[in-house]
């Protein structure tokens, strides 16, 4: 390639690239959501009692927005049972809100022997995890808050083990 | 001039790159990952579609369709078959992709006017995401024929509830 054209690409690629980076940083990394209502938050558990987010103040806490009618939901969950056995001691507490009702949470929760709070929001819960940031309103839904609750990471679609377990491990 | 010409046309490409990467990068919307339209077919059949973007797709047993039971009457037909899928949570569960067509036999209306079809739907996408039931609306008039509207029969499925149970 003769070093002007050479130029002419690195240019274009390098523009590419900075565009991309600066359009999706807009896009998608928002000023990080007010966590102040979902910790005033009381919901039922599948047991249908009522279990308030205030318990857990002080702990890394991760709150997974899920139904048992999403698949990628359902799939991701095993992963958080064995996080929360590993890093519970340490500090951790998942507590999954279900955009669905309590039989069905129940149902899967006994199959996959969940080892954290499944708590029912219908689909209000759906309307709860926007104003978190999650604008397109899909499933599942993923926040991590660090011990003093500021959100420290969301996640849209399923979380990567290896990526999770990062995150979490820096902030217990 | 040229060069600085180049170099503006080389900085458009990749803008138009850029948009494009991000622009994939970003999920669709339920509306326009399962785009619904509505259109008469004859005097008194209406043909209800959802066009399903690529790497998308509707669960079967979620689709139902409604109509005000002030502008007349709705029969849905079995809906197609779809691709068998086996949950292991709900098990046998049948998917759509690509698009999928149902006529909607319309009953007890008035010809000329305008009804308001509602279409929900419920779907995922491959990247692994899912919405929860998305309810969307087309408007089709169907046109003042020959026939005439049959006799009320009792709709199979009167107008939806709008959050429905699963």
């Amino acid at each position: 390639m003769p070093p002007r054209l050479r130029n002419y690409f690195a240019f274009g690629v390098a523009a590419a690239l900075a565009l991309a980076a600066g359009i999706g940083l807009a896009m998608f990394d928002r000023t990080p959501a007010d966590t102040t209502s979902l910790l005033a938050l009381s919901l039922p558990d599948s047991a249908g009692k009522l279990q308030s987010m205030a318990q857990w103040r002080g702990k890394v806490l991760v709150v997974n927005f899920w139904a048992t009618w999403c698949a990628p939901c359902r799939e991701e969950m095993p992963d958080f049972v064995r996080a929360q056995q590993e890093y519970g001691a340490k500090g951790l507490q998942i507590v999954g809100i279900a955009a669905d009702n309590a039989d069905k949470v129940q149902q899967f929760a006994e199959e996959i022997k969940l080892n954290y709070p499944a708590l029912i929001g219908g689909y209000g819960a759906m309307d709860l995890s926007k104003e978190l940031g999650n604008s397109l309103v899909a499933l599942p839904f993923t926040l991590v808050l660090d011990r003093q609750g500021k959100v420290a990471y969301t996640h849209l679609g399923p979380v990567k083990a290896d990526k999770f377990r990062e995150v979490i491990t820096k902030l217990l | 001039m040229t060069e600085r010409l180049a170099r503006l046309l080389v900085f458009a490409a990749a803008l138009t790159f850029a948009l494009a990467a991000v622009g994939q990068a970003r999920p669709l919307s339920p509306d326009k990952a399962f785009l619904f339209s509505a259109r008469a077919v004859d005097a008194e059949t209406v043909e209800a579609r959802f066009t399903i973007a690529d790497g998308y797709y509707l669960y079967r047993d979620k689709i139902h369709f409604a109509l005000d039971p002030a502008s007349g009457a709705l029969l849905t037909p079995a809906l197609p078959a779809g691709k068998v899928k086996q949950d292991e949570f709900f098990g046998r569960v049948e998917t759509y992709r690509g698009s999928v067509t149902v006529n909607l036999a319309i009953r007890n209306f008035t010809p000329g006017k305008p009804l308001l079809i509602r279409a929900e739907s419920q779907g995922c996408a491959d990247i692994g995401i899912c919405y929860p039931p998305t309810t969307q609306t087309a408007t089709v008039a169907l046109p003042a024929g020959s026939v005439a509207p049959s006799a009320p029969e009792t709709p199979k499925k009167t107008w939806f509830n709008l959050v429905s149970e699963r």
